[in-house]
């Protein structure tokens, strides 16, 4: 993935940029419109991370010059402020999908994946993992070419667990992808447990590899190692 | 006791009072008057009677007309002392009536004649009683026509302030609506209305600044958080943590989420305020409650809840954010404040949804719960949910109550 981060704040992008720079991705950055405005006139990238407070400029108006240019890069808005009319305005505009600050690393990668694949297989969206095979639109699992049932969560917490390969995922930010953040129960670590047991035993029970490692009591790892 | 009232009653007892005083010193000069025209006819009868003796050298003939008696007794020799009286009239009936004497002396041949001669008074005293009955009409119809004045006087002359009155009594921070201009030709309250008016704007847009306030610091603070959250998520990618360590991390990452839930709740509470939530959309409450239901299934199991609901089909139009909040937060209150093996209840009808569950068998204090950060020592939440709650309510129109009946916490959203 070749993805263009757009965020003024220092801390920030540099976790963004630490996180996506994987093996594969190509991570550039920009700090502020006029140099994110010259940046997408020379490049074309899978997905742009944009900030809509910008030191220079707005960042509406970055998607407004790239759709008007007509450049098909995928656009996720990442914005502080959660207001509905920039949530409406930068869908309106043709963005992909809204974030709102503060936002887990994990839940952003997830976001990001999703529109790339969006981008890539037009239609047919199928996630690969080994021999795990997830049919996005009609939300079934195949197992070695064998359907397993999966529950809405499961499938919901195995495709996060794949778009953010090899990271450590935290119990928070599993819990807030699950249940949204409304949740703020001490005791739902407890339902994630539940579920990523049910997950790992339905790929072992179907022939599939534990790709699950519980990592120090905080998260959960999904790797082929 | 209202102005009027109070203004009536000290008007009346002030009038009444000099009316009395009045009266009394009408009735008093009155009476001396008549009482001096009646000793002037006396002094007239002495005169004849002493003319008629100078010129008769002989009593006169006791005679009674009138109403005037004239009686002569012999007395010592200047053992009378001439002098007005009041006494009694005594008509050959027998019948006493007041009268006023006059007492002298005179000499006929040398003898000594006391001369009493007495006036009745009761054609006198009739007159006062007419005139003193006049005037004590008249005072009444006074009395009467200046109540009724004041009355309508000063019901009119109040309006301007009964009106500002009522607009102080709608008068809401959070309304958009001014205070409405007042024509009155009373310089009084028109300074009043404009004292008044000029402190609702003043108070408004202190209350602005501050909502204002509020929100900017929100929104400062966001930046920082998302800064430590994802900081703390590339901190965990280094690996190779002890177990202490993952437990410090633990308890900052819950921090740091109860931090940023803490934040956004103030923000939708200042944009729930600000009304700048005003997408409106159809929504089905009975698919939403039911989405909502199968999303926390985890959650009753966990604490081994029944959930019992009853659903009518219920549509409204509102915005589906604010909807999706208000529904999460009662569902969610039930099941926190639940106890091991409880049960919620929902029911939705045309008229009402209502959330009931078992928890605390203690009824919750009804004014305080939906104040902001009141919540109880054993609570996870924020202490917001319920005053976002009544918020969203509120904005829509709706109204949420909570009472307590047999051993459930009932909360109820009155569409």
């Amino acid at each position: 993935m070749k993805i263009l981060i757009v965020e003024d704040e220092e801390g920030l992008r540099e976790s963004i940029e630490e996180y996506f720079a994987d093996a594969g991705n190509i991570c550039e950055t920009v700090a502020t419109y006029q140099a994110a405005l010259a940046k997408i006139q020379l490049y074309r990238y899978d997905c742009i991370l944009l900030d809509i407070t910008l030191p220079g400029g707005n960042g509406i108006d970055i998607l407004k010059t790239l759709k008007a240019g007509g450049f098909p890069d995928g656009v996720l808005i990442i914005s502080a402020r959660n207001s509905l009319d920039d949530r409406l305005q930068g869908l309106d505009l043709g963005a992909d999908d809204y974030l709102v600050k503060p936002f887990h690393l994990s839940e952003l990668k997830a976001r990001v994946s999703a529109i790339v694949r969006r981008k890539m297989f037009n239609g047919s969206n199928v996630l690969n993992f080994n021999e795990l095979s997830i049919d996005l639109m009609a939300k079934t699992v195949t197992v070695h070419g064998v359907p397993v049932k999966f529950t809405r969560k499961e499938l919901s917490l195995l495709i996060y667990f794949i778009s953010n390969k090899g990271k450590v995922i935290s119990k928070n930010a599993i819990a807030e992808h699950l249940w949204g953040d409304g949740m703020d129960m001490a005791n739902n670590f407890d339902f994630i447990y539940s579920h990523i047991k049910n997950v790992r035993k339905k790929i072992m029970e179907a022939g599939g590899k534990d790709y699950i490692y519980a990592a120090y009591g905080m998260g959960y790892k999904f790797a082929d190692q | 006791m209202k102005l009027s009232e109070r203004y009536n009653r000290v008007n009346l007892i002030a009038t009444i009072v000099i009316m009395l005083i009045t009266g009394a010193i009408y009735y008093l000069a009155i009476s001396v008057i008549l009482t001096n025209q009646i000793d002037k006819s006396l002094e007239v009868e002495e005169h004849e009677a002493f003319d008629y003796v100078k010129l008769n050298h002989r009593l006169p003939q006791v005679f009674e007309s009138k109403d005037q008696q004239i009686t002569f007794t012999p007395a010592e020799p200047n053992s009378v002392k001439r002098e007005f009286i009041n006494t009694g009239y005594y008509r050959e009936k027998g019948a006493s009536e007041a009268g006023r004497g006059l007492i002298s002396s005179v000499t006929v041949n040398g003898r000594y004649y006391k001369l009493q001669i007495v006036e009745s008074k009761v054609e006198t005293e009739y007159l006062i009683q007419i005139i003193f009955g006049i005037t004590i009409g008249v005072i009444l119809l006074l009395l009467l026509v200046l109540l009724i004045t004041n009355r309508l006087i000063l019901s009119r002359l109040w309006q301007p302030f009964y009106s500002i009155l009522g607009e102080l009594k709608q008068f809401k921070v959070t309304d958009n609506s001014d205070i409405a201009p007042l024509n009155s030709p009373i310089d009084e309250f028109n300074d009043l209305h404009q004292e008044v008016t000029a402190m609702a704007e003043r108070v408004k847009r202190d209350y602005k600044d501050l909502k204002t306030f509020t929100e900017n610091a929100s929104h400062e603070l966001l930046t920082p958080i998302a800064v430590i959250n994802s900081k703390l998520d590339t901190l965990i990618q280094t690996e190779n943590f002890s177990p202490q360590q993952s437990k410090l991390l633990g308890d900052l990452y819950g921090a740091v989420s109860r931090l940023s839930r803490l934040n956004q709740s103030l923000l939708l509470l200042v944009k729930i305020e600000n009304k700048l939530l005003t997408d409106q959309q159809t929504i089905n409450l009975k698919e939403l409650i039911e989405e909502l239901l199968y999303q926390l299934e985890d959650i009753f199991s966990d604490k081994q809840i029944t959930v019992s609901a009853n659903f009518e089909d219920k549509e409204i139009t509102a915005s589906r954010y604010l909807i999706d909040i208000l529904l999460n937060n009662l569902i969610i209150n039930a099941v926190r404040h639940n106890h091991q093996g409880g049960g919620i209840i929902v029911n939705l009808t045309a008229e009402a949804l209502v959330v009931k569950n078992t928890g605390e068998s203690m009824p919750l204090d009804n004014e305080r719960i939906f104040t902001r950060f009141h919540k109880s020592s054993s609570s996870e939440g924020s202490g917001l949910g319920l005053t976002i709650s009544k918020q969203i309510c509120e904005s829509l129109g709706y109204q949420l109550g909570y009472s307590y009946e047999a051993a459930h916490h009932c909360f109820v959203v009155r569409f």
